[in-house]
């Protein structure tokens, strides 16, 4: 484990209750979009477009299809990347968590992967697999797997000694332990590692559609800045922002949903 | 937001037990590896993708500047890389705990910002490179600004995830002697939620090198990130690995650096496991 990590973090309430908590918050998205309105307003089109701007952007490329096409595009290539890192990361955690061999042997370099910008390999995978969606995928997948690996090993190591003794006491079979204690005991810490997966993944995914074959959101991006046309170009940020919180939003529910079953165990 | 510090948890690297046995698992492992690697390519991939042996060759070479002349220089370009990622995290850091005291303290400033911070934490802000390019022109203040942004989101989030957490009592117990703020926030919140800025300043390092590498990409600025696209497209594979094996280095020698530094400084924090 990490030397540093969170103490027990206080329940807050999600819905703020007070009227302030509601406004406040209202009124800063509204002071945000106005400076961005002003700020739009007094600069040139070719570097920063106004809110009004962007939003009529927004729609007009919703309307012609290219927008939802690009969403479409991405989000293939991000959760084809992320359900392999998912299955990458949960089975060989859990061998790894199993044989100790490979697991002492492979901990420096799993690490060591976790820790270098996986940026850097795009054009070693370039040369390998070519730049269509395979070897995209290839990128998102490198991107999102190592904390999903790394905390399925630290949950499948962590499993109490009294459950297991039980279990054996039980008589229960091998598969059975798996199945009954080891992998509903790992689940939340794989959760953990799938919602720092979620983030790294979308990383991976506008950087391989950046530097492999430019498709989806991150060319979209490319080339509206090519043409100079900052509001599409922001219109496009605006939806990665929207999509981003989204899929964290629903990581976080999933986490926090296995770590009430942890507490319960 | 949850008050855990955005960062995932780690064994404890290299972390010394049966010593000599783990250190021989390791090495072997590692040979296989470097074996299988060296075979796969060799015969199922084209002459150009590097090997270990190709890249050993290229070592010195690369570490020496005996490059081809007209391609960028490898010490030029780390140089560049390395001091635009510390130029971005001072900066991060700086305003990131400015910004994560003053969220955790004032209730006002929390609301009208949290959205934004935690917004632009969740998204990927390597998207906005381009647009940058658009603001800032082909120079290397798109790197510095992408790079004190990675920073910034996650020493900000976690200091006030840390400054949020800080026990009530040690504030009553300061109010009780009469703590301006100032002392309150710098004296009392700032040090209480120092765990939660290293594990920040840990997910900053890898946001941070990422963002340098990509910016340099695109905005082509001399730097590792460049040397590598460079290297990469002019068929010099085993030149380009060498720029890969140093980020790699470079990201678990910061984080290492952190981890002692959190057991040195902060040996009043334990787990609570």
């Amino acid at each position: 484990m990490s030397a540093i990590e969170a103490r027990a973090p206080k329940p807050r309430l999600i819905a703020p209750r007070s009227v302030a908590g509601v406004l406040v918050p209202l009124v800063g998205l509204a002071i945000g979009a106005g400076i961005w309105e002003l700020v739009g307003r007094h600069t040139q089109a070719a570097s920063f477009a106004p809110f009004s701007a962007t939003v009529k952007a927004l729609w007009s490329m919703t309307r012609s299809g290219e927008l939802p096409r690009a969403l479409e595009s991405s989000l293939q290539l991000f959760g084809a990347g992320l359900g392999f890192a998912i299955v990458i990361g949960f089975f060989g955690g859990l061998v790894l968590a199993r044989v100790r061999v490979l697991r002492v042997g492979l901990e420096p370099y799993i690490l060591m992967l976790y820790a270098t910008p996986m940026v850097a390999l795009i054009p070693f995978i370039l040369s390998l697999f070519g730049f269509e969606f395979r070897a995209k995928v290839i990128v998102v997948t490198l991107f999102g797997v190592w904390p999903i690996l790394i905390n399925t090993i630290e949950g499948a190591r962590s499993v109490s000694a009294d459950l297991l003794e039980v279990a054996r006491s039980y008589r229960s079979t091998e598969p059975k332990l798996w199945r009954h204690v080891i992998i509903p005991y790992t689940l939340p810490y794989t959760m953990t590692g799938i919602r720092q997966g979620i983030a790294r993944s979308l990383v991976g995914m506008l950087a391989s559609e950046y530097l492999l074959a430019a498709t989806g959101l991150g060319n979209l991006i490319l080339i509206y800045t090519q043409r100079f046309d900052t509001a599409h170009v922001l219109a496009a940020v605006l939806v990665i922002t929207l999509l981003a919180t989204l899929l964290m939003a629903i990581g976080r529910a999933i986490e926090n949903y296995f770590a009430r079953w942890k507490a319960g165990v | 937001m949850s008050a855990v510090p955005h960062e995932v948890t780690l064994a404890r690297p290299f972390q010394l037990g049966a010593g000599a046995q783990r250190a021989l698992i390791r090495i072997a492992t590692g040979v296989v590896l470097l074996v299988a690697w060296e075979l796969l390519v060799r015969y199922f991939a084209p002459p150009f993708v590097a090997r270990p042996v190709t890249v050993a060759r290229a070592l010195p070479h690369v570490l020496a500047n005996h490059l081809p002349p007209g391609t960028p220089t490898f010490w030029g370009a780390a140089g560049a890389t390395v001091t635009a990622a510390f130029e971005g995290l001072a900066i991060g850091l700086l305003a990131g705990v400015l910004v994560g005291l003053t969220m955790g303290r004032l209730r006002t400033a929390d609301r009208l910002l949290r959205f934004y911070v935690s917004a632009f934490f969740a998204m990927p802000i390597i998207a906005l490179v381009p647009v940058m390019t658009l603001w800032f022109g082909y120079t290397g203040t798109v790197r510095l600004a992408i790079v004190s942004l990675g920073a910034f989101l996650p020493v900000c989030l976690n200091v006030y995830d840390g400054t949020r957490s800080l026990p009530a009592h040690y504030v009553e117990v300061a109010r009780s002697y009469h703590a301006h703020w100032w002392n309150v926030w710098f004296g009392i919140a700032l040090p209480a939620s120092l765990p939660y800025l290293l594990a920040g300043f840990r997910l900053a390092v890898g946001r941070v090198l990422v963002a340098a590498v990509i910016a340099e990409y695109i905005v082509s600025l001399k730097g590792l990130g460049y040397f590598i696209l460079y290297d990469g497209r002019t068929f010099h594979q085993p030149e380009m690995m060498v720029a890969v094996l140093f980020l790699a280095l470079l990201g678990v020698v910061v984080n290492a650096a952190a981890d002692v530094a959190t057991r040195r400084l902060l040996p009043w924090y334990r787990r609570s496991e």
